[in-house]
């Protein structure tokens, strides 16, 4: 039940990690999953008396690939300020960010129903990771810094507070995070790639979640979030502005500090950094880079292999290499509507399962394309095709490695389904019964028994066949 | 071979010739040094290990018949908010006690390259805070000038200044100036004190002050050295992106040079109200006195705006470079109390002087919400109008003179009687130049009561020839150091 008081409106604070291979300051390497903590650092990214930063030109290009891809007006001027607070992850307790001149504002992004309106776009970098030990962050009993992290170039997009369901940000977040990807401009399998802050504003409150990393983690975050502000106000209470930090273990927020005064960061610009003069030209060279995007892949799926414009979907916003993976089989196999079929269903069930992308799978087009090609051919049942793909998923075994071994092709001799039918018989006769009492249904039961037999592998057709004969 | 009274420029032919056993030279002058410091405080840290090790290294390079190098040999002071490796470097703040850069500063290392001998780190007012090096940090002793140690050395490189002024051996200080820190200690100590163009000389390795103010520059005992030494340290630098685009260039022709007829303007902005009389004269007397100069009377209004402006950038800028001194990372460390935010104010209380605290305070108002526009962005704009002011002027002059400091160097107690902002308006005709990051030099001009006093001479930006040009015609006019 939703009443006019319970209606609420979300703000997002988009922070993601650009695809650069240096740091955005300095030289030092981004490729920090996995390495020793603290061994990735530099005199710059540490913040070290007499240090100076070094823009990184690659940064503001993926900056301003993204702008446009979000519509965005970009700033002829851009400018690096210098945000100011104390905290032991900052090295030099600023955080070189944008304020005055960012790169860019005033865009949008379409979902399905409407425009979302995009504020601005700023380049800053990121700070070192705080591991808190033995607890969290209110009752660690002590926490280590890593700047591994630090100066690692981030984007920051802030959005209008447009969004009025949490599916609208779903849908947000999964597009934005599928046009990064397309422009090479973000890799979705980065340590802590993607984080977010959310603004849920309900009954004149606002309240700030922080600490929301990865896209799955914000619907729980703001789930949370919206139940706790409909009953606070349920119960005739009201919803304080304040900071509430979210606790991915638990799927709750927690209050932080409550926020009476907007912080006050003392913004001033970094003058160790020249001004960063984008010209038209530099804007048009990057635009003629901007590869085909999402929404224009789906689009030239319809239209070149005339599959469903479901199907499409499904296929280009699972991720980039699962619509690649779609393009490639449709190279090898020429039936576009069938590997469409099949990746939407049999293929994308099995990866959820095994909670892996089609790139982190061993499944190839060839192998996959092998299991539509046997079932064409009439080696294998569409039944034992379902299964070759769960296995093939799961193993990385080639599927017609696996027909061939476990002989699982189709069996057609009559004689030998004329034995495990009699078997069958044998064994039920309950339903034989049922079945010449009147009860034809009885019959469907024994063919299920029948194929169970054989492991899937008997024609179906010829099993009733056989059937209907032996109870005449 | 006797090393005392060798001008720079001898001692470098001398050592070319191999008249020169630089080990033995090296080694007395530390002796010497160490001599001076006990008395007036020049030094923070002497670097007497690495300086030999240099000398020895420099001499094999020698014996095998490398006698590259322009500075080959020649000892080399280095304020202490220069980074040098493998030295420590405060900027002179307890807050840094500690704190050994691994790596060299780009000026120094161009030094070390050309042959320079780094012989320690000069002191200075902490972090630059101050014009007469007497807010030294904690801990830290107060340089007294060469003339009369009851008065300062001027500031905040008053170190490289009064060690340049007594030391009787060859030798060129590095130093850096913010609002006027290069020439107000030349002037106060009888050097000749350079500030360079902003971006002329790289600052990677500089602990900074204000990142769009400072400044690394030389003072030296003639204004050959400064020329000499500016040569070695100015270019483009691919660590500070401010640096400007520039070829090598060798400032030391330029002193060859026979300018006829210079123009020279006369702001009348720096001979008024709060400049001693006797200085104003004399400045103007010695200009008078030297042929071929023309000189006449200019105004460049916004000269009053000066302090403020350069206060309100400078101290803005400070508050947020000085907040990653916190006692986590490197320098001070006190034992752990508390949570974060009370070890840092801890760390910061005990490590940070009462003129940073102040300076510090300042300049987090002048940015805070509400009071940001009012501050710190009115001086940015006023500071492109202090800027045209000075474009101005050099379309019709090509150089423009005034005193470098207002008045003769003051005692310590005369100082501790001032009010702070009688203090911070004795930068009145250093802070503008600065402020607009134009080319300027300070040579001495004379003496008043036995006290050197500094003549300012400033040209437009990357313009450093003409500031030399200049300056060497009034040295060689006045013979005021051979
Ligand atoms: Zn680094």
């Amino acid at each position: 039940m939703k009443n006019k008081a319970e209606e609420f409106v979300i703000g997002l604070e988009i922070h993601l990690a650009l695809n650069t291979k240096s740091k955005l300051f300095c030289g030092c390497s981004t490729n920090i999953s996995g390495v020793e903590p603290n061994s990735l650092c530099c005199p710059t990214c540490l913040g070290l008396p007499g240090s100076k930063p070094r823009v990184n030109k690659r940064a503001i290009d993926f900056g301003i690939m993204v702008a446009k891809a979000l519509n965005c007006e970009i700033n002829p001027r851009m400018f690096f300020s210098r945000k100011s607070y104390f905290y032991p992850d900052m090295p030099k307790n600023f955080q070189i960010s944008q304020y005055e001149l960012p790169l860019a504002k005033g865009g949008y992004l379409k979902i399905s129903e409407k425009k979302i309106g995009i504020r601005r776009i700023q380049i800053e970098e990121d700070p070192g990771r705080l591991i808190h030990v033995g607890g969290d962050i209110t009752s660690a009993e002590y926490v280590l810094v890593d700047y591994n992290r630090s100066g690692i170039p981030l984007l920051e997009i802030v959005t209008e507070p447009d969004f009025t369901s949490t599916g609208e940000v779903k849908e947000f977040l999964s597009k934005l995070s599928m046009i990064l990807q397309y422009l090479g401009a973000y890799d979705p399998k980065k340590e802590a790639s993607m984080r977010i802050d959310a603004n849920i504003s309900m009954g004149g409150g606002r309240v700030e979640v922080k600490n929301i990393t990865g896209f799955k983690a914000v619907e729980s975050a703001l789930s949370y979030e919206i139940i706790r502000q409909r009953n606070i106000m349920r119960r005739g209470g009201k919803v304080v502005r304040e900071t509430r930090h979210f606790d991915p273990v638990s799927n709750t927020t927690r209050s932080l500090r409550a926020k009476e005064m907007e912080e006050d960061y003392g913004f001033i610009l970094d003058t160790d950094l020249a001004e960063v003069a984008i010209d038209e030209k530099w804007i048009k060279d990057l635009e003629n880079k901007i590869p085909e995007l999402p929404d224009e892949r789906v689009r030239r799926f319809v239209e070149e292999y005339k599959i469903s414009e479901r199907n499409a979907k499904v296929i280009v916003y699972t991720d980039k290499a699962f619509a690649d993976f779609f393009e490639k089989c449709c190279e090898i196999y020429d039936k576009p509507t069938q590997v469409a079929n099949w990746m939407v269903t049999d293929l994308l069930k099995s990866l959820n399962y095994n909670k892996i992308s089609i790139d982190e799978s061993e499944v190839e087009p060839e192998g996959f394309v092998e299991i539509l090609k046997m079932i064409d051919e009439g080696k294998i049942s569409g039944r034992i095709g379902k299964e070759l793909v769960k296995r093939y998923v799961a193993s990385g075994k080639n599927p017609r490695e696996i027909v061939e071994e476990e002989d699982l092709t189709v069996l057609r001799g009559r004689e030998e389904l004329e034995e495990v039918v009699k078997k069958v018989l044998k064994e039920n006769k309950n339903a034989v019964e049922d079945y010449r009492k009147g009860n034809k249904k009885a019959i469907e039961f024994l063919i299920g028994k029948a194929l169970a037999k054989t492991g899937g592998r008997a024609d179906p057709k010829l099993l009733r066949e056989i059937l209907l004969e032996f109870l005449k | 071979m006797k090393y005392k009274e060798l001008s720079v420029k001898e001692f470098l032919d001398e050592v070319k010739e191999g008249n020169i056993d630089l080990e033995d030279f090296i080694s007395e002058v530390i002796e010497e040094i160490k001599r001076i410091n006990e008395s007036f405080n020049y030094f923070v840290y002497i670097s007497e290990e690495q300086a030999i090790a240099q000398a020895e290294n420099i001499k094999k390079r020698i014996k095998k018949g490398e006698n590259g190098g322009r500075l080959l040999g020649l000892p080399i002071s280095v304020k202490d908010c220069i980074c040098c490796e493998g030295i420590p470097s405060r900027a002179g703040s307890k807050i840094l006690e500690g704190y050994i850069p691994p790596f060299d500063s780009t000026a120094v290392r161009k030094i070390k390259e050309e042959g320079g001998i780094i012989i320690g780190k000069t002191s200075q007012d902490e972090f630059g805070f101050g014009s007469f090096c007497t807010n030294v940090g904690i801990g830290f002793k107060i340089p007294k000038n060469p003339f009369d140690p009851e008065r300062s050395t001027g500031g905040s490189s008053g170190g490289a200044a009064g060690i340049t002024a007594s030391l009787n051996y060859p030798h060129i200080a590095l130093a850096e100036s913010t609002g006027g820190s290069i020439s107000c200690p030349a002037s106060f100590c009888g050097c000749v004190g350079l500030t360079p163009t902003y971006g002329r000389v790289s600052r990677y390795g500089l602990i900074d002050f204000a990142n769009s103010l400072d400044k690394i520059g030389p003072i030296g005992k003639r204004v050959y050295d400064c020329a000499l030494l500016l040569s070695v340290i100015a270019g483009e630098d691919n660590m500070d992106q401010t640096t400007i685009k520039q070829g090598e260039e060798d400032y030391t022709k330029y002193l060859k040079e026979e300018k006829d007829e210079v123009k020279i303007g006369i702001p009348k902005e720096y001979f008024g109200e709060g400049v001693d009389e006797r200085i104003s004269k004399l400045i103007l007397n010695v200009v008078g006195s030297v042929e071929g100069m023309e000189y006449e009377e200019c105004s460049l209004p916004y000269t009053k705006y000066g302090v403020p402006t350069y206060y309100l950038i400078a101290l803005s800028e400070a508050s947020t470079n000085l907040a990653k001194f916190c006692g986590m990372r490197y320098g001070l460390h006190l034992p752990l109390k508390g949570d974060f935010n009370e070890y840092f104010s801890n760390v910061r209380s005990e490590g940070l002087g009462d003129e940073a605290k102040r300076r510090i305070i300042l300049g987090t108002f002048a940015r805070m919400k509400g009071y940001r526009d009012r501050y710190y962005i009115k001086a940015m704009k006023i500071r492109t109008m202090i800027i045209n002011d000075f474009k101005k002027a050099f379309k019709k002059y090509d150089v423009l003179i005034t005193p470098t400091m207002p008045i003769l160097p003051p005692k310590f107690d005369e100082l501790s009687k001032l009010e702070l902002i009688q203090m911070y308006m004795l930068d009145l005709c250093t802070n503008p130049p600065n402020v607009a990051g134009i080319p300027h030099i300070s040579i001495p001009c004379g003496k008043i009561e036995g006290l050197p006093i500094g003549m300012q001479i400033m040209a437009d930006h990357m313009e450093e020839r003409k500031v030399l040009v200049v300056a060497r015609k009034f040295e060689k006019e006045l013979n005021l150091s051979g």
